[in-house]
């Protein structure tokens, strides 16, 4: 599934708030298909990095590609850019005054421009994708499951036809019990060949779905390499801990 | 002659008829104040930090001052002495009511507006929209939503407010209650008329504006602190 043709490239990423460099130089690459986690600490810097991929957040140095295209030069229209990637919140971030399918559809008629009928058809098959059945469309965000929404959430990531989708701890603010059907949805996606960033602790994900775990540590890549390898025989001692300690935490495998 | 003198109550729908009047400033205040209130709003939120100094200027002046000073200052002094045109009481109050609501509106928008969280703004740019995109598609129709209650409460005031307009000669419900006093010599029954009338359309108003809140309300969109 995984091709040779690289489709983001981040290249030497810095990031200060303040007096805290939050990225101290990231340079990674995806390609297309792969499905990559990024896994760390609370405060390594991974939902500050995957901000400055889309530019939600501006890094202070560094160059981000996508498809060829720099992101990061003053030149490139960022709008149209950010189109092409997916974003799905931990905190979801649903419209809180559109339906389920309302959501999933303003992207393709307002950013998009598509025909409302077309619009229509493409979410709805988006969220049918991602199990969000008929019974649901007309729904409000406030009236859906945790685990519906960031289901919504991704259908509407997905309904963009996005290049790559990179999720921010997307199930982090989920119910223990809601996480699976969450994980499973983002499992059959990235099955289908649908590239995706990662940053989750859920270590059974990483381990079953991943291409590459890259162990973010103070603000740099500082392992990286095959899941197993870098979960099971890590070469720095505090990836071994953090990998321990997650492993207790989150019961993974 | 004093037996020939006409009863009071002879005159109410001479008064009713000041209705018209008052909601005409009522109205016209309301509605020229959300069209200064929702952009003054979204220029102090979004706006360059001079734009943010002109408009807080501007909302303290009108919130700042009595509206009677407002209304003389405009009537006698802006308008025909500063700008060189005569404008007759009615558009002169109207647009003195407006310019006050509008400071007063673009608070409430700019609660509203706050009470929209950040989130909202970051999943729609993800998406790809411009700032103007996001603002117009989902922070504004949220936050308008969330200001109905606030605004419900703006409209209860303006129209109160209005009887001052009686100081200019507007003849709405209160100028038409004087001459009524005047003509009839007594002073109880109708401004008591008058009063319970401001009382039936501040209810009245105010329910027609909860009807108009349940319809657009959606579950579960409720502003932090609003």
């Amino acid at each position: 599934m995984v091709g040779d043709e690289i489709v983001l490239r981040v290249e030497n990423i810095h990031k200060r708030y303040k007096d805290q460099e939050v990225l101290k130089g990231v340079t990674f690459e995806v390609r297309r298909g792969e499905t990559k986690v990024i896994a760390g600490p609370s405060g390594a810097g991974k939902s500050t990095l995957l901000r400055c991929i889309n530019l939600l957040t501006k890094p202070d140095k560094g160059r981000v590609w996508l498809e060829g295209v720099e992101l990061t030069d003053p030149e490139t229209n960022i709008n149209k850019m950010r189109q092409k990637i997916g974003f799905v919140f931990q905190e979801f971030n649903l419209f809180h005054h559109l339906t389920a399918l309302e959501n999933v559809m303003i992207g393709l008629t307002k950013v998009k421009k598509l025909p409302k009928d077309v619009a229509r058809k493409k979410a709805e098959e988006a969220l049918l994708t991602v199990h969000i059945t008929e019974d649901l469309w007309h729904k409000y965000p406030a009236q859906l499951s945790g685990g519906q929404k960031q289901r919504v959430a991704i259908a509407r990531a997905l309904a963009m036809d996005p290049v790559i989708i990179l999720y921010d701890e997307p199930t982090s603010a989920l119910d223990p019990q809601l996480v699976g059907e969450v994980l499973r949805v983002m499992e059959e996606l990235a099955r289908k060949g649908v590239t995706g960033l990662v940053v989750t602790h859920e270590i059974g994900f990483a381990l079953e779905v991943a291409d590459e775990i890259l162990f973010m540590y103070g603000g740099r890549i500082l392992e990286r390499g095959p899941p197993r390898e870098v979960v099971f025989s890590p070469k720095h001692e505090v990836t071994r801990k953090f990998f321990e300690n997650i492993t207790k935490l989150y019961g993974g495998k | 002659m004093a037996g020939m003198d006409p009863v009071w109550w002879e005159y109410i729908p001479y008064i009713l008829q000041g209705a018209i009047w008052t909601f005409t400033l009522v109205g016209g205040g309301l509605a020229l104040g959300f069209a200064i209130g929702v952009p003054v709003a979204m220029g102090q939120k979004y706006g360059p930090t001079w734009l943010k100094a002109v408009l807080d200027a501007y909302v303290w002046f009108f919130r700042g001052t009595p509206l009677v000073v407002l209304l003389f200052l405009f009537y006698w002094g802006v308008f025909p002495v500063l700008l060189g045109i005569k404008l007759d009481a009615l558009t002169t109050s109207i647009i003195v009511l407006g310019l006050r609501s509008g400071a007063y509106q673009s608070q409430i928008f700019r609660g509203a507006l706050n009470s929209v969280d950040e989130g909202q703004m970051l999943a729609a740019r993800a998406l790809g929209m411009t700032k103007w995109q996001a603002i117009t598609n989902i922070i504004l129709p949220q936050a308008l939503r969330i200001a109905i209650p606030g605004w419900t409460n703006e409209y209860a005031i303006i129209l109160k407010d209005s009887a001052i307009c009686f100081t200019l000669g507007v003849i709405e419900i209160l100028t038409r209650t004087r001459y009524v006093v005047i003509s009839t010599g007594e002073a109880l029954g109708p401004f008591l008329f008058a009063g319970i009338l401001y009382i039936i359309f501040t209810y009245g108003g105010t329910k027609v504006f909860n009807i108009i809140y349940e319809k657009y309300h959606i579950p579960g969109l409720v502003g932090k602190g609003v």
